[in-house]
This record gives structure tokens, sequence and C-alpha cells, in this order.
């Protein structure tokens, strides 16, 4: 865990790196916080006004929008940054391979990356979603295997260059074993790197979730998730704009500070302020 | 020209494995299944009801299901290389016929969705590029920040709810006249500018601050004028290599939008199949978009060798 934090620092952490305690605090206490159960229907009060019972409305089948929202927190927030953590060490694991050993491993690792760099990724993860039959398995598998080689190739290339400096060299001198090294050495820089790709990945994730979702091919119904919640709702444009807005904007928000935490992490992390 | 032909070389190869990768893929996903296979297809042909043992074991024999698994892998990959594509399971109709139907209409929303995302992105990237941390900087940054994070559909869920519900302008989905290309297009538009106004603003600074452009500020030339004929093919190259890029991202917006507005293009027909477990189509979806990406690929790498002609002599050297 330590070397999981050290890299970041909280004194050398932007300002806007903070919001992401609240996103992480809402995927934790969410469902906690709902006032009612997110899945009691109650078809006498369907598509309901915002009132003092259920302060966000109603849907099509009587369920509280505030509860469904809350509870859907630890779904959309917690699987996106499930898969990132996954498909990220996956990424830094390979990474950290190909930069150790020969030619042909790397070339072998390497090149399998470009060549899921070049396949679009959705589709990967919807072509998966689709033949396994949605539920959380095959979308993690799917955006699993879409994501991880622009971890790879992060990782491969900060730690090429790392590996290449005098402190590694003296520390390779005075004996200590390669894996130390690695630990010691490497590592850091190569999470110092990873860390803003990740933050501004998990955003992503959040979108290619709730995007299954709203297909219908993501987490089955009635799980609260806020891509499949709009997907039942569109029917209902029209009478409920309320009810609707609620999951968009906690979607919006969560992938904005998301972006903003992500480009601060990498413009503190390069010194290069635009 | 040595370059070139490599170029052309290395996509068609990308295609190939795409293909390939996706093709085997869909193999062992239809032979995965929970299920037998003779009498899913014949659930398919005949109606869940009326199936019989004996109409599975007739369609085993004809279809070669009762072969060796890598007989039946042979023949999957001859029948592709063969352009056979088969029938779809839902509607009986060759896939062939049903790709050509919804790439058409793919086609028509991607072509419009793309040149007017760069009428918007253009202008605002490129005044942005001129005067960094100005007013129009600042506006664009925060609005392509914003719209980098809106997923496509929260983008046409907003705009129908404004343009066809509350001020009834537009109708809010469907195919038939031009009025309903129009939020489908902006909708893929505001997606594209999102990312493309910030590497439009940062092309035209990097160029504005090379030394060449200072030679011809020296030289006598006016601002503008400097930058239409020393800046604008300069500035051109990383551009063109991120729209090739954006292509991939387009492909999830086409998904999305299209079932969203309830539009007959290539990811409708993929997603209505994916619910209905149609093989034969979704391979053939799939196969097409891999396709068309390495096509795109292939544009962008020969505009760019078009516009930057020194990567023709670094690999003669």
């Amino acid at each position: 865990m330590s070397l999981v934090l050290e890299p970041v620092r909280a004194r050398s952490l932007p300002p806007s790196v903070w919001p992401l305690a609240a996103l992480a605090g809402l995927a934790l206490t969410g469902p906690f916080l709902a006032p009612q159960d997110p899945n009691a229907q109650d078809l006498m009060r369907v598509m309901e006004a915002p009132s003092i019972a259920h302060l966000l409305g109603t849907d099509h089948v009587g369920r509280d929008i505030l509860s469904r929202v809350l509870a859907g927190a630890p779904h959309s927030l917690g699987l996106a940054v499930l898969c990132v953590a996954l498909a990220s060490s996956v990424g830094v694991a390979l990474g950290l391979i190909a930069a150790n050993s020969g030619a042909l491993v790397r070339a072998l690792i390497m090149r399998l990356a470009d060549l899921m760099l070049a396949f679009p990724g959705l589709l990967l993860a919807l072509l998966f979603a689709g033949f396994l039959g949605g539920g959380i398995w095959p979308m993690l598998i799917g955006l699993k295997l879409a994501l991880w080689p622009q971890y790879a190739r992060m990782a491969e290339a900060v730690a090429t260059s790392v590996l290449r400096e005098g402190h590694v060299e003296a520390a390779r001198l005075a004996g200590f074993p390669e894996l130390t090294i690695l630990k010691r050495h490497v590592l850091p820089s190569v999470l110092r790197a990873v860390m803003p790709l990740a933050t501004l990945g998990v955003g992503q994730a959040i979108m290619s979730i709730s995007a299954l979702g709203f297909l219908g091919l993501g987490l089955k119904p009635p799980t609260p998730e806020w891509g499949a919640m709009i997907n039942e709702l569109l029917p209902f444009l029209a009478e409920g704009f309320v009810q609707m807005a609620a999951p968009c904007l906690m979607i919006f928000v969560s992938v904005l500070t998301l972006t903003l935490a992500g480009q601060a992490l990498a413009s503190n992390s390069t010194g290069r302020a635009q | 020209m040595n370059t070139v032909l490599r170029v052309i070389m290395l996509r068609i190869g990308q295609a190939l494995a795409t293909a390939a990768v996706l093709a085997s893929l869909c193999f062992v996903f239809v032979h995965a299944l929970p299920g037998d296979l003779a009498l899913r297809v014949a659930a398919a042909r005949v109606g869940d009801e009326r199936v019989t043992p004996e109409t599975a074991d007739r369609i085993r024999r004809e279809e070669g299901l009762d072969r060796p698994l890598i007989v039946q892998y042979g023949q999957w990959m001859g029948n592709l290389a063969q352009g056979d594509l088969g029938r779809s399971l839902l509607s009986g109709k060759p896939v062939k016929q049903e790709l050509a139907y919804h790439a058409s209409f793919t086609l028509q929303l991607g072509l419009i969705g793309w040149l007017l995302s760069y009428l918007i992105a253009l202008p605002l990237g490129i005044m942005a590029g001129f005067r960094p941390g100005g007013v129009v900087d600042r506006i664009t940054d925060a609005l392509a920040v914003t719209l980098a994070s809106l997923p496509s559909f929260l983008v046409g869920i907003g705009l129908i709810t404004l343009f066809a519900l509350t001020l009834r302008w537009l109708p809010p989905a469907g195919f038939r006249t031009g009025a309903h290309m129009v939020l489908p297009a902006f909708t893929l538009a505001l997606s594209l500018v999102a990312f493309s106004i910030p590497v439009i603003r940062n092309a035209v600074v990097e160029v504005r601050s090379a030394f060449f452009m200072t030679y011809a500020r020296v030289k006598g030339l006016t601002p503008a004028a400097a930058f239409r004929h020393h800046g604008v093919r300069n500035a051109a190259i990383p551009v063109v290599t991120y729209a090739a890029l954006q292509f991939a991202f387009v492909i999830d917006g086409f998904v999305v939008i299209e079932t969203l507005f309830n539009y007959p293009g290539l990811g409708e027909l993929l997603v209505k199949a994916l619910i209905a477990r149609d093989v034969p189509v979704i391979m053939g979806a799939g196969l097409v978009i891999g396709f068309a990406f390495a096509v795109v690929s292939l544009l962008a790498d020969l505009t760019r060798l078009w516009l930057d002609p020194r990567g023709l002599e670094e690999a003669r050297a």
C-alpha cells in the first residue's frame, strides 16, 4: 500500500484531486444512504414528480429515483475503478516484464499491445457482453482486454528509460537484487506516470459501463446502474425530466471530476503547465 | 514509393489480422455457448415451437456441425476468405445484403457528423491557438472538458429534450427525412469536437512558435499570411493523425447514437444482433467496422506522408 501511495504524497497533490474523495465516499456508502429500497415497486405511484416522499420522483414502476441513484453508485463508480485497477495492474506488470527481458519477449508483448490498441476497444467489450449475455464479468473482461495496452506501453517506456539511469546502475553495482531495484527505483516512477492515465481511465470506464447499460448489454435489470436507469427511463423522457436528469447528472459530474483530476495530475507529474 | 507501399501493406496486414482475430473469436463463442448449436440454429430457422430432434439432425448434417471442430474452423475461415458471410439467423436474409443496407446509413451519418465537427472545431481551435490563455482559449477549453465528460447518449438526450420535446423544432427519432439527420449528426459532431478542439489548438500553438514562422514574419509577411502559407500544412499533420485515431472513438459513438435515435445504421444492427445472438450478423458487422478502421488509418497514413514528405526521406536514408 505504501508503495502505491508513496509517489502521490498528499502535499504534492493539486487541489482538483480532492473531490475524488467525495466520489469514493459515494461509491462506498451510497447504498446505505438510500432512504428507501431501490427495487421496491409501487404501481400506484408511477412517474410521479418530485415530492417530500420521493425527493427526485419515481420511475415507470414507482421506484424511488433518489434511492436508485444512490444505490447505483457502487455499480457505476466501483466497477469502473475495479476495471481500471485490473487493466492497469496487468498492463504495468506486462510492461515491466517487457522492459526487463530480451528482445524476443519484449517484441512479443509490445506487438500484442499494438495489435490490441488497433482494435476498436468498445467493440471488444460489446462482443463479450453480447455473447456472454451481459452481467459483470463479460463487461469487466471485455473492458480489461481493451484497456491494458495503454498501461503496458506507458510502463514499458518509463521503465526502459529509468533502467538506463545512473542510480539504477549504482544500485546494481552495490549488489542489490534485480527485484529490489525494480521495486525501489523503477516502480515508483512507473506508478507516477500511470496514475494520471488511470484517473482519466476511470472516467472513460464509467462512460463505457454506462454506455453498455444504456444499450441494454451491461448489468442486468433491476440492478440500479446509472446507464441502465437511463435506458429504462428513455421512453418516459417527456413525462419525467427530473427523473432522467438524476442519473445523467451523476454520470456527468463523476466523469468531469475524474477528467479534471486526471489532467491536474498529468500536468503535475510532467511539470508542464498549459 | 517504397514507404507508401510499406504503409499500404502494413494496413492491409492489420485489416487481415483484425478479421482473423474477430472471426476466430466468433467461432469460439458460437461453440462455447451452452446448449446444442444445431438445435439453436433450427429454432432460429423454423421457430421455437416447431423444432424436432429430426430437424436438428438434418441441420447438423447440412451445416456439417457433426464434423470435428478443427474441420469446422477451417470451413468457417474458408467461407470467410471467399467473402461468404452466411445468412442472418433472425431475418434469413444474406448478411451481405443487410450490411450494405445499414452501412449506407452509417456512412451518411458519419460523414455529415464528421464534417460538422470540423466546421465547429477548426475555427474555435485555430482562434484558441492564436491566443493561448486568451478568452477564446479559456472558453473552448471549458467547452472541450465539459463535452469530453459527457457520454454521447447524454448529449443526445439533452438535444432531444431541448429541440424535439421542448421547442418541437425537430423529430426526436427516425430516418425518413433530412430533418431526422440533424440531431444524430449534431450529437456525433459534439462528441468529436470535445477531442479535436485541443488537438487543433495545440498544433496551432506549436507551429506558431516554430523558427520558420518567426522567419516568415521577419521576411515581412503578416501573421495571417505567414500562417496561411507556412503554418496550415505543418499544423495539419497532428490533426490528420488524430482524425484517424478519432475513428476508434466514433465507433462506440455510432453504436450508442444510432440506438438512441432509432437510426438504422451498422451500430444499431450490431446491437440488435448482439441482443438476439445473431452470430453471422455480429461477425459481419464487426468485420465491416474493423475494415473501415483499417481503411481510415491507411488514408490518414497516406495523407500524412503527402503533407510531410520527410517521412519518405527518412525511409530512403
